[in-house]
């Protein structure tokens, strides 16, 4: 039983991680009805940035998430008006196919300037904190995790703010649901979505370089977090920041536990089969929009 | 498709591998067949993504259960290939069937996950079922059989003509597919399916049961797809879930599509042309010698997609100079 | 005579809204009804109850005797209940033509039946010139005049127009209207129109029903609909405004 509820609790601290990795998706879905199959390469780089600051300069990825995060956000801004702003109007299909281009574009440009090798993150922090153990109520919380599950809370938190509370985050919703409407009050929504892709793909990037401390870092190791990410966000309604945590949550507890009982080959399997139970009962998600 | 087109391209794909047989460029008759092959399951995908527009990423799943299935009988039962391969097409529509109608109630991007999730669930059903393998998969033995006509039964090709017989055989399939399709683009199917993509609601509203053709819609892919997984898996001569599930079975006839111009019947077959080829020469080119190893071909490719994406994002059959490959009545696209 | 369509206490709530409270009505064959009341009446979810797209939470709805209450609207469609949208929702991508064949194709599995008798409904409402244009690219009138083709197409007994002479010019509105007379004459259908155009509404229809917050507030003839009580007040200041 502890088995289980150990399980649980280490499913819980990934799933703030897996929050921060899809709610950058959220923004933009929510905003555009885009699908980006790029959304991996953007945490990909993110790793990459992280790994690299950390072995050539030593500079540990928790602080380096401030340069990587604006550097990936005007990055994001620039996929956008570079590219998706050209396929908007059109047939989502052409979107999808824009997006796979790009998938294609930056997972090899890092290939060519890294080759496929796996690479770790040796001397971070959370790396050196490793064996480091919290004991709580019976469980074992491992410090790296829980630090890293708190820093993204931190942040998600910090979003749901922005989105919720300011008055660009009020302007971002009311583009996303009624464009025209918002070109009235003096919004541009063109401007809207330049911030959204930066913003999604800052967020995703971030992640990225949080999760350095746990992943292996290589250049396909973005597309396994593309395909959750879209499940997380759909499970939990596209749109809807909030029903993107619970879904993380919840497929960070799903993930964790099945583990414990099956080979790790099936916990994405279980993830999804858990999407399509759902998907039954709740064809719109948990917190969806329609 | 004008007429004329049909008959030079027909002559052309037939004639193509002969002078490269001669001069023993064979390599050429291969590329060959995966463009077919690939133009085949872009039109297969046209159906449930060009007509009946749902966003379907899942089909793969249905090309494993075609390769898995017509290898099972040939391998424990010495069922034939082509046999086989009308038991494949039938156990995926069947399958796809059952599977996809509790999902007609997802809509739009919930039911692109869902397809998604289905594929996502067979990965490990696939590398650790023992019946059909698991991850060590299934290999279909090679008995050669002398004559043109025995291996053209039996689908198996070996020795000179090996990529020659495949490209045949390949170009087979994609004819029958192409027909097929061309015969359900214009009967009731056709037009529900359309009208499903242009507004579910009110094609309800005269009468149509928009989850039942969304089923048969989906169910028509993966039969296409089924047939393409067997041609494959008897070209190959081995079943591995992680090949038979590989995303790209769907992405690449996916781009195809939208490259040649989706929802038209001839698009994804154009698509494949251009798209199958390009990545070829890349790959043999860029993708060798000093800069081998670096994915500097898959860069280049990436970097068209984008460009093609960008610029000319209705497909390339919207072109004017392309207007001789369009159907005549191209308001029905 | 039995009625075709009648609803007993149909009452449809979304949260705390009531769009339609008890409304019991009856549709006779070969009727024109008009459905009139003020905006937010709940006269398109009344629409959208009888054809399957909502389902009253309580109350009855019967077609020819057959309770439709919980039935999907393609089912409706087959027992010959058809409609045309507020907001007109062509097949856009396809011909004119092509749209009407696909509410053909609910009565006949035969293409050249189907095409055929789509060229013969789009004569009739006068888009005979129009047959191979793409949809999307008709005016509005000629939307719904196409709306109306394809709805005539699955051959039903009832046709719901809902808000059809909205967005048209006076010009228009004439020839909406003879479109309305004929097919009641000619092709022998009940209609029923929800409109807020009171000159057209009122000499067309044979009865009147208005609704009012969800409420059915009269029901008769339109001489005596305009004069009762409860009426005047509901409209009270939007009658100046109505042209």
């Amino acid at each position: 039983m502890t088995e289980l509820a150990q399980a649980v609790v280490n499913g819980l601290q990934m799933g703030f991680l897996y929050a921060l990795v899809a709610v950058g998706l959220t923004i933009i879905w929510g905003l555009m009805e885009m699908i980006n199959f790029a959304h991996g390469e953007f945490l990909m780089l993110g790793m990459f940035a992280a790994w690299g600051l950390s072995a050539a300069f030593g500079l540990d990825p928790l602080i380096a998430i401030v340069p990587i995060g604006l550097v990936m956000f005007a990055f994001g801004m620039l996929v956008y008006q570079q590219l998706m702003r050209r396929v908007q109007g059109g047939d989502p299909f052409t979107q999808i196919f824009a997006t796979i281009g790009l998938l294609f574009l930056l997972q090899n440009a890092v290939v060519a300037a890294f080759t496929s090798d796996y690479r770790f993150a040796n001397d971070t922090l959370l790396v050196r904190l490793g064996g480091a153990k919290l004991t709580l109520l019976g469980l074992t919380f491992a410090v790296p995790l829980l630090l890293a599950a708190g820093l993204a809370l931190v942040l998600f938190l910090a979003l749901y703010l922005l989105i919720e509370r300011t008055e660009f985050g009020l302007a971002l919703q009311a583009t996303s649901e009624d464009r025209d409407a918002a070109r009235l009050v003096g919004i541009r929504p063109q401007r809207m979505f330049a911030v959204a892709w930066g913003l999604g793909a800052a967020l995703v990037a971030v992640a990225g370089a949080i999760l350095v401390n746990f992943f292996s870092v290589y250049p396909q190791v973005g597309l396994q977090f593309t395909v959750l990410a879209y499940a997380i966000v759909a499970l939990g309604g596209f749109g809807s920041i909030l029903g993107t945590l619970l879904a993380a949550l919840l497929v960070g507890v799903i993930q964790s536990v099945t583990v414990v009982y099956l080979p790790p080959a099936f916990k994405d399997a279980f993830v999804f089969g858990s999407y399509l139970l759902i998907g039954l009962f709740r064809p719109q998600g948990l917190f969806g929009r329609f | 498709m004008s007429r004329i087109a049909l008959v030079i391209g027909a002559i052309a794909a037939i004639v193509y591998p002969i002078p490269l047989q001669l001069q023993g460029y064979t390599y050429y008759q291969t590329v060959g067949f995966l463009v077919l092959l690939n133009a085949m399951l872009g039109i297969g995908w046209n159906v449930v993504g060009g007509w009946a527009g749902q966003f379907d990423f899942g089909p793969q799943v249905f090309f494993a259960v075609g390769a898995y299935t017509a290898a099972l009988l040939f391998v424990k039962l010495g069922v034939g290939a082509w046999l086989g391969l009308v038991a494949a097409v039938v156990v995926a529509f069947l399958i796809c069937a059952v599977l996809t109608y509790p999902l007609t109630r997802l809509r739009g991007h919930y039911f692109a996950i869902a397809t998604v999730a289905i594929w996502m669930i067979a990965q490990p059903i696939g590398a650790t079922w023992e019946f059909i393998g698991g991850s060590q998969g299934l290999f279909i033995p090679v008995k050669p059989r002398g004559g043109v006509v025995a291996s053209a039964l039996s689908l198996q090709f070996s020795g000179p003509t090996k990529a020659l017989g495949y490209y045949y055989a390949s170009l087979v399939l994609f004819a029958i597919t192409l027909a097929l399709m061309a015969l359900v683009e214009r009967s009731k199917l056709g037009y529900y399916f359309r009208a499903i993509r242009d507004d579910q609601e009110a094609a309800e509203g005269i009468g149509i049961d928009s989850r039942l053709y969304k089923v048969l819609a989906r169910s028509i892919t993966a039969a296409v797809f089924a047939a393409g997984g067997v041609l494959y898996a008897f070209w190959a001569l081995s079943v591995f879930p992680e090949q038979a599930l590989e995303l790209n079975w769907s992405t690449l006839p996916i781009m195809a599509t939208v490259v040649g111009g989706i929802g038209r019947l001839w698009g994804p077959v154009l698509g494949a042309i251009i798209l199958i080829p390009i990545a070829q020469i890349m790959s043999t080119t860029l993708g060798t010698g000093p800069l081998a190893g670096r994915g500097v071909d898959l860069i280049v490719y990436g970097l068209i997609i984008v460009l093609i994406a960008a610029f000319r994002p209705t497909g390339l059959l919207s072109l004017p100079w392309a207007r001789w490959f369009r159907l005549r009545r191209s308001a029905t696209a | 005579m039995a009625p075709l369509l009648s609803l007993e206490s149909a009452t449809k709530q979304f949260g705390g809204l009531i769009a339609n409270r008890e409304v019991s009505l009856t549709i006779e064959p070969g009727e024109i009804v008009g459905l009139i009341g003020p905006n937010g009446a709940g006269k398109t979810t009344l629409f959208n109850c009888i054809t399957g797209y909502m389902h009253p939470d309580a109350g009855r709805i019967l077609f020819g005797g057959t309770d439709v209450t919980h039935t999907r609207p393609e089912r409706i469609c087959r027992l010959g209940v058809a409609r045309t949208w507020q907001v007109v929702r062509a097949f856009g991508r396809m011909t004119a033509l092509d749209n009407v064949v696909c509410g053909a194709l609910q009565r006949t599995n035969r293409m050249s039946e189907a095409r055929a008798r789509a060229g013969a409904l789009l004569e009739f409402t006068g888009l005979g010139g129009k047959t191979d244009l793409p949809a999307a690219t008709l005016t509005l009138a000629d939307k719904k005049r196409l709306e109306i083709a394809r709805a005539l197409a699955t051959r039903p007994k009832l046709l719901l127009l809902d808000e059809a002479m909205s967005g048209l010019t006076p010009l228009e509105t004439t020839a909406a209207v003879q479109l309305v007379r004929r097919i009641h004459a000619e092709l022998k259908v009940t209609i029923c129109v929800v409109e807020h155009v009171m000159e057209v509404v009122m000499p067309l229809s044979h009865r009147v029903v208005v609704l009012d917050y969800g409420v059915k507030i009269a029901d008769g003839p339109p001489e005596g609909v305009v004069r009762d009580e409860q009426v005047i007040r509901a409209y009270l200041g939007e009658r100046r405004a109505a042209r």
